[in-house]
């Protein structure tokens, strides 16, 4: 079975040029974890995680201290959020580097990609390299799943 | 005349060198090593046997045996649990947390080595702070300049100590005896300027003091039982510092018999423990030994020694005052180990010429150890505080270092200066 099969072709993406507050509220919105950035010609260049934006409201001691099990509650930064001018900022600035896969990729090929790169969601693009759908996890998972109830 | 000309000039590239910071200061040690040995040998002036013979074997093995105490601490948890305690009972306080952290660093550091201390306390204080909502900055620098100046006092306390009670014949007893009253006069002033420095900072109430409470040290605590170990080692070998005279036996003996002990006792992977001690510094002063062993056997240091005699037409309280400055400054732009064994052979070179030289020693022990605070690069501890606040929001920089580091600097120096000079007998003893 091809990733074509079970991808969704309904791709919420966002512009370069767009700003991480506006790539926060286009999350918030498709409850999604995950944007592919595209240019004018729908070719991927890069994605932006929800994880990333997140990292941006994380204290600073997160990143320092190896566990931090013993703080049971997180005080003054709990409810931290990011000045304007960070969230001011284009997408292409904290965007990470894009993994694609062609329409006709097999799952088992596909999933393997997700697990190596630690991806959520894989965006599949056609022959000219232009987005044309994403599958998550689950997706790719259930749809491999799927296959066992008839061996 | 060649070989005084030439092992001279290989020792002030080297120097040179690792003051530009443009190498790897190992790289540069070794290297030197290398070039004056290979000089020695084709001029005759320096075999190996004597380059050997010139490597102060007992500063190493101590240095030695303290980073493998250090490493069996590391990974307990121990020091992770004393800042989160400090910060517990401190209940966000500002000033009470400066002090207790600046005297939880201060301790660690007056028996451990200063880096290791720093960094592992200084995540911690980072994090408090945050929980907290108030800027780290003040108590970061604090615990730089405050885990500085209380280093200075004991043997074991910073390398330029050891080194030159290694020099002097100094007992962990005398040094202590020496060193402690000025460093806990210089330290308390160095903390009430502290207090001056930072009293915006220090008088506002925290935004979330009640969740201090919030953090659990036993939880930060990861392994009490090797963490008690580990502790009851390290007091004993300190215990046994103090008789290190009626024992007859070294500081190095004592401090690789306690690495042994702490090793037998804890268990730990053996490999990942001695990963963790610091091979860069033990093989830069070995090869710094090396280099300062070809220029006193190149006679480099009789010339220069002829040439100072001339000094001691100097009333030698001025002499010793003018030392802690002089090193003091050249301690806060350079790194201090290079200056305080170049310098090491030149006051025993005065004192075979007949110069009372005791006194000295403490000055250069003064100059090197509180000079360090002037300045962002002025000593590891520094450097290590200001790498760490580069991966926050508010990263220290020289300007700021400088504006809260040289009055300290100048705080401590000075209260050493007075102390010295009063009481420059009992130093001469």
């Amino acid at each position: 079975m091809k990733i074509s099969a079970c991808m969704k072709r309904k791709v919420i993406s966002i512009p370069a040029h767009a700003t991480l507050r506006e790539a926060a509220a286009r999350l918030v919105a498709h409850h999604i974890g995950m944007l592919p950035v595209v240019d004018e010609a729908m070719h991927p260049v890069g994605v932006v995680a929800l994880k990333d934006l997140l990292n941006l409201s994380m204290p600073d001691f997160v990143r320092l201290v190896e566990h931090l099990d013993f703080v049971h509650e997180f005080g003054a930064v709990e409810s931290f959020i990011p000045d304007a001018a960070t969230l001011a900022r284009p997408v292409k600035d904290y965007m990470r580097p894009v993994t694609t896969v062609k329409e006709e990729c097999g799952l088992l090929r596909a999933f393997a990609i997700m697990l190596k790169h630690d991806l959520h969601d894989l965006p599949v693009v056609d022959e000219q390299g232009r987005l044309t759908g994403i599958a998550s996890r689950v997706d790719i998972g259930t749809a491999i799943l799927a296959t066992w109830s008839h061996g | 005349m060649t070989a005084i000309l030439l092992s001279s000039a290989i020792f002030i590239a080297s120097l040179v060198l690792i003051f530009t910071e443009k190498v790897n200061r190992v790289i540069v040690g070794l290297g030197g090593a290398t070039l004056m040995m290979i000089a020695g040998r084709i001029f005759n002036f320096y075999t190996e046997e004597q380059a050997i013979g010139a490597i102060d074997w007992n500063t190493l093995g101590l240095l030695t045996g303290m980073m493998v105490l250090v490493s069996l601490l590391e990974p307990t948890g121990v020091f992770q649990f004393l800042a989160v305690w400090a910060g517990r009972v401190s209940r966000g306080r500002p000033f009470l947390l400066l002090v207790l952290l600046g005297s939880v660093t201060t301790v660690l550091s007056m028996v451990l080595d200063n880096v290791t201390t720093v960094v592992l306390i200084a995540p911690i204080t980072i994090l408090i702070c945050e929980v907290l909502g108030i800027s780290a900055t003040p108590y970061l620098l604090s615990e730089a300049l405050l885990s500085n100046t209380g280093g200075v006092a004991t043997l074991v306390g910073d390398p330029p100590n050891v080194l030159v009670a290694s020099a002097a014949h100094f007992s962990f007893t005398t040094f202590l005896t020496h060193a402690l009253p000025v460093v806990i006069l210089a330290w308390m002033a160095a903390l009430f300027l502290l207090r001056f420095l930072f009293r915006a900072e220090l008088s506002q109430t925290p935004p979330a003091r009640e969740a201090i409470l919030g953090l659990d040290p036993y939880e930060a605590l990861d392994d009490p039982r090797s963490a008690r170990r580990g502790l009851v080692v390290l007091a004993g070998a300190i215990l046994l510092f103090f008789f290190e005279s009626q024992l007859e036996v070294s500081t190095a003996f004592i401090a690789m018999g306690a690495a042994a002990a702490g090793l037998a006792w804890i268990r730990p992977p053996v490999a990942e423990t001695l990963k963790r001690i610091e091979w860069s510094v033990l093989v830069f002063f070995a090869a710094l030994f090396i280099m300062v062993g070809g220029l006193e056997h190149a006679g480099v240091f009789n010339l220069l020694i002829q040439a100072l005699l001339g000094i001691q037409k100097f009333p030698p309280v001025l002499l010793g005052v003018l030392l802690i400055w002089v090193v003091a400054i050249l301690s806060a732009v350079v790194d201090n180990v290079p200056i305080t064994i170049a310098l090491i052979p030149v006051i025993l070179g005065l004192g075979e010429a007949g110069m009372q030289i005791n006194a000295l020693w403490w000055a250069l022990v003064f100059g090197a150890g509180f000079g360090g605070n002037a300045t962002i690069i002025g000593s590891s501890a520094n450097i290590v505080v200001a790498t760490l606040s580069e991966r926050t929001r508010a990263p220290i920089t020289g300007p700021l270092w400088l504006k809260r580091g040289l009055p300290v600097m100048l705080l401590t120096c000075t209260v050493a200066s007075i102390f010295f000079a009063l009481a420059y007998p009992l130093f001469n003893r």
